[in-house]
């Protein structure tokens, strides 16, 4: 497995945590959702960032309470056809407003490449023979009809601001 | 008509060489087929029974003459010279080559038309109105809307992989030719006290082996909100939908699951939350798409025309045309031209290329270059001065394309069936021809009037059978192909779901008891009353009883 970036972000290094084991002072972590929400406030004192597993059946009002303690988040996807991974990102970004890094794990194609990016995930964790098909399918499209969460807007936005302000694309 | 600027062109040009990597890909054993069946899927390429099958997209069934002569084109090159337009108002071609489609595409770019999202588990083309822009009871033309949906809709990062394919259907006029209420969205452009464009905006509609009516969800979406509300409900949908079971996945479903309120009431929450964020489109957008929609200068001319009146006294055929192939347009003195693909004893549908190449000269001359595809497998030629339609009428004759049956018995819809497609249980095509050979006389069909059949090979109902007059659905009864009859339906705005009569027929026999329906209608009808007026007053009983006491 290799990390790749899909926006230029640099992938964050967080030890994952068995269910009781307790995080080294000052150390980025990542645990499972579970333990997350029932997490004691000096589990958050003593842990550096902290960050969460969570698959495509959780809904983002899980997080919403506790996402200004929460810096990485990764989304498992059991199956590539699994969309609501793709909304999870979504409104973790513009719902809630999160900053921190969004990880794509499990079944991802390259062909997602650009849905994963364009949908607010930072980074993915794909197999090696697949890096750089992944990496091709990034560079695929260059204009896109809606907004995405990295900055670009709209085609319908675009096509009616003028030039010097326009943003990359 | 909507014409690409540099971004649509790129957009489907970047698409292209996206599927031809996706087939070397394949073909090099990279992608496995279970993750190549999802990316063909989203470009229209299914594998069916014996061939794979490409879905072009006519977006809303709009298309100029140019784009049609490259369909027959294709047809000649890369298909066995038809294509097959269908109930999305989209064209599918039977035999083309896997290694050949990324051709097929670049030529069809090349003409601003492309195969994206005609199938898969995303928001697909939009369907509308055959005669939108042209017909005299319109509110607005609700193509501009449907352009919008287009674009918002393709490649969505969010919504391209949903629990279930998702359709939407606009209208802009009173009487509903698109069938909104059997939409996953069904959406009607309205106008308020005020004047100002709005939506009522239906949802959980859908066929399949579950029919179900959409509800509506909001009288008046203002049009300035148009997107973000439908970014709403596919989010609750695509949040809360069925995932462990594809029969139970459709926004139906959930619909009925969680109830009309209390979905509205999500939908209503989540546009909330997300209506500041930057979805709708900026006010100059719509009114760049909307001068592409500006209707032609047409000059009012004089409804009586000598020289047509003459052919119709003279020529029975041409006078049914006039009666029941041609609708009433905006401006006096033309009409808008409805091309029958279903010429007794034919495919339903289907196209030669030699046929699609007529109707673009057809086109060129007399519509202002423009084409459309109703969802009931016809042609349709908008725009048409009066006094030319005589001389329209003799080419399309002498091509096979003159029937004068729309509206009528013999203008089925029928799918491809069991003939084509992997999912069928029955064959359809059979079916139809030979409903349309013993029917294939205009003078009793003229008679029998307005009556909508539709016909489908299997529980999916590509083939509409749930909103027929009468319907009828091919099963697999131990391994024989059964058609059960179905009767009341209707996909209009007085939307109804068809009813089962009783057991199936063999494809002999349901030729029969279609017939005999028939005869019940016209001795059961009252002065002017059409099939589905007298089925509603009457009741299923007296059809039944005909039907099966003599059998």
């Amino acid at each position: 497995m290799t990390l790749l970036s899909l926006n230029g972000t640099v992938a964050g290094e967080w030890g994952l945590l068995g269910e009781n084991e307790a995080p080294a002072e000052g150390a980025n972590v990542a645990v499972s959702l579970e333990r997350f929400l029932s997490a004691e406030e000096e589990f958050f004192e003593s842990a550096g960032a902290v960050g969460v597993l969570v698959d495509t059946e959780t809904s983002y009002t899980d997080l919403a309470p506790l996402v200004n303690k929460l810096s990485f988040v990764a989304i498992d996807f059991p199956a590539f056809t699994d969309g609501r991974g793709f909304s999870l990102a979504v409104r973790l970004r513009k719902d809630l407003g999160f900053k921190g890094e969004i990880r794509a794990t499990g079944h991802a194609i390259p062909d997602q490449a650009l849905f994963l990016l364009r949908a607010g995930f930072d980074t993915a964790e794909v197999a090696d023979e697949r890096k750089e098909a992944f990496e091709n399918a990034l560079s695929r499209f260059s204009n896109f009809y809606q907004a995405d969460y990295q900055g670009r807007a709209s085609v319908a936005h675009e096509r009616h601001t003028p030039n010097e302000h326009r943003k990359a694309s | 008509m909507y014409a690409y600027d540099a971004y649509d062109h790129a957009l489907v040009k970047s698409r292209v060489a996206e599927f031809r990597d996706q087939v070397e890909r394949r073909v090099k054993g990279e992608l496995t087929e279970e993750e190549f069946r999802p990316l063909r899927l989203m470009n229209g390429l299914y594998l069916q029974l014996h061939a794979y099958m490409l879905r072009v997209a006519v977006p809303y069934g709009t298309m100029s003459a140019d784009q049609m002569r490259r369909l027959a084109h294709v047809a000649r090159k890369y298909d066995k010279g038809y294509g097959h337009f269908t109930t999305r108002q989209n064209i599918q071609y039977n035999w083309p080559k896997l290694s050949e489609t990324p051709d097929i595409l670049d030529e069809l770019a090349e003409v601003e038309m492309h195969a994206i999202q005609t199938s898969g588990n995303c928001i697909r083309n939009v369907t509308t109105d055959q005669f939108a822009g042209a017909t005299a009871d319109e509110v607005a033309d609700p193509r501009p809307y449907a352009e919008l949906l287009r674009q918002w809709s393709t490649f969505h990062p969010e919504f391209s992989f949903l629990p279930r394919k998702f359709k939407f259907a606009i209208t802009g006029a009173a009487t509903d030719r698109a069938a909104v209420k059997w939409h996953d969205i069904g959406l009607i452009v309205k106008k308020n006290d005020a004047g100002e464009i709005g939506f009522e905006v239906l949802v959980g509609g859908g066929m399949g082996r579950t029919p179900v009516i959409g509800k509506t969800i909001r009288e008046f979406l203002p049009e300035a909100d148009f997107l973000s509300y439908q970014e709403a409900i596919l989010r609750v949908y695509n949040e809360h939908g069925r995932r462990d079971n594809k029969y139970k996945a459709r926004i139906k479903i959930l619909v009925e699951a969680m109830g009309v309120e209390e979905f509205q009431r999500q939908v209503e929450e989540e546009w909330q939350r997300i209506k500041h964020i930057p979805i709708d489109v900026p006010a100059e957008e719509i009114a760049r798409i909307n001068a592409f929609f500006t209707p032609p200068p047409l000059p009012v001319l004089d409804d009586n025309v000598p020289s047509v009146d003459d052919l119709a006294r003279k020529n029975f055929v041409f006078a049914s045309w006039l009666k029941n192939n041609t609708n009433p347009h905006k401006v006096p003195g033309h009409v808008n031209v409805t091309i029958s693909l279903k010429p007794h004893g034919g495919i339903p549908g289907d196209a030669t290329d030699a046929q699609m190449d007529l109707v673009a000269a057809l086109a060129d001359e007399y519509s202002q270059s423009e084409i459309r595809v109703s969802h009931e497998q016809n042609l349709i030629l908008p725009h048409v001065a009066k006094k030319d339609l005589a001389a329209i009428w003799t080419d399309l004759d002498e091509a096979g394309l003159g029937t004068a049956n729309v509206g009528l018995l013999t203008d089925m819809i029928a799918c491809p069936g069991l003939d084509y497609c992997a999912l069928a249980n029955a064959r359809s095509i059979p079916i139809a021809q030979a409903i349309t050979k013993r029917f294939d006389d205009m003078k009793r069909l003229q008679d029998i009037g307005p009556l909508k059949v539709k016909m489908s090979g299997c529980i999916n109902s590509c083939g509409h059978h749930h909103a027929g007059h009468i319907g009828i659905l091919g099963v697999d009864r131990k391994g024989e192909e059964s058609y059960q009859l179905l009767l009341g339906g209707s996909g209009a705005e007085d939307a109804s779901k068809a009813a089962i009569l009783g057991p199936g027929f063999n494809e002999h026999d349901i030729v029969d008891a279609l017939e005999k329906v028939v005869a019940v209608y016209l001795g059961e009808r009252e002065e002017g009353e059409e099939f589905l007026a007298t089925y509603r007053r009457v009741g299923q009983q007296v059809f039944k009883e005909a039907v099966y006491d003599a059998a």
